[in-house]
């Protein structure tokens, strides 16, 4: 006898989608239809996603990459002909008709969620800072800190001890004031251009790689028709805050990972 | 045209990463395998995740948005 293999949920839609590849991603897609709504799927070895195998493989960072990769390009190529709900990473079934049994009674939402989908686009904001450079901008135009500085050139060895610790506490301060103006500005200017935004935990350097520290990370559900609107305003935050050591990465369209979230409020991993 | 930034494989992997292991619908019951625990697991990512807090706390005041996702 087979084993069963398990099933492997990339999205949902209202309706079959075309889908225009030839890199053979799409090869073993499938459509399981209930109701009006088709959840795109392939079938997967048990070795590799049943319980004991995922167990084993979520340690490879290696495989988790590519199989990450590969979820978000078979969301990608779906989204290319219509709005998709996306799952996240690894939402398994047993068999079709498990799968099936599902979208009953989460049927009625996911037509919700859809409708609110339609014609939006999601975009992702991260923006990044260099303390370091921050902080060599800061004193030419904060006039406490030229102004203490000035003291500690005529000050005796005593006293400018302290006026230096003074103004290293005041560079802390006006540091954390810039960064935190800059994210809330660009996040404030943003969301009024979009149907919903969203703040997400920030990654520490360990997860990005770089040299600079994230300062915003946040997501954006457009109107299709706003997108425009959103990037030249993108463009006026980067001029405006990039010459003072900001780096603002703006990358879209996204599936709406982060704009999905069921009612239950277990839609979305919080 | 305006210069926002156009997806690169290079700089997706991270923003890849942060969608796909972190967003996206989670359904939850018996007909799911293992969602729950690949949560718990995560290859220590979920780990440096956890770090971003004491992060925020090391900057004092953090920004904190009407949006800020509970946590």
């Amino acid at each position: 006898m087979t084993r069963q293999q398990p099933v492997y949920l990339y999205c949902v839609v209202d309706r079959a989608p075309e889908l225009k590849e030839t890199e053979g991603l799409a090869d073993n897609l499938y459509f399981v239809c209930n109701n009006g709504l088709y959840a795109v799927a392939s079938k997967v070895e048990e070795e590799e996603f049943g319980q004991e195998g995922l167990k084993r493989n979520m340690a490879d960072f290696e495989w988790v990459k590519a199989k990450a990769s590969m979820h978000e390009r078979i969301i990608e190529l779906v989204m290319a002909d219509i709005d998709v709900i996306p799952f996240k990473f690894g939402t398994l079934f047993n068999t079709d008709a498990s799968l099936k049994a599902m979208l009953e009674p989460y049927g009625q939402e996911f037509k919700t969620i859809l409708r609110k989908l339609a014609n939006k686009q999601e975009w992702g904001v991260k923006i990044y800072c260099h303390p370091e450079r921050l902080k060599a901008n800061l004193g030419n135009d904060d006039s406490e800190i030229l102004k203490i500085e000035d003291e500690i050139k005529s000050s005796s060895a005593g006293k400018s001890y302290f006026l230096k610790k003074k103004k290293d506490e005041m560079i802390e301060k006006t540091l954390n004031e810039k960064i935190n103006e800059c994210g809330r500005e660009s996040f404030e200017l943003l969301k009024e251009l979009s149907f919903e935004a969203r703040i997400n935990r920030l990654l520490p350097r360990q997860v990005t790689e770089r040299e600079d520290e994230m300062v915003l990370n946040s997501a954006f559900l457009i109107d299709k028709d706003e997108v425009g609107d959103f990037q030249n305003m993108v463009d006026a935050l980067k001029m405006h805050y990039e010459v003072k050591g900001f780096l603002i990465d703006c990358t879209g369209p996204w599936p709406p990972y982060n704009f999905c979230g069921l009612s239950s409020g277990k839609g979305q991993n919080e | 045209m305006n210069s926002v930034v156009v997806k690169s494989k290079e700089i997706t992997l991270l923003e890849v990463l942060d969608r796909v292991l972190d967003k996206g619908v989670v359904i939850s019951g018996d007909m799911v395998i293992s969602v729950a625990d690949v949560d718990l697991i995560y290859l220590g990512l979920k780990v440096l995740l956890s770090s971003v807090e004491t992060i925020e706390k090391l900057r004092g005041s953090p920004f904190v948005g009407p949006m800020q996702e509970a946590r």
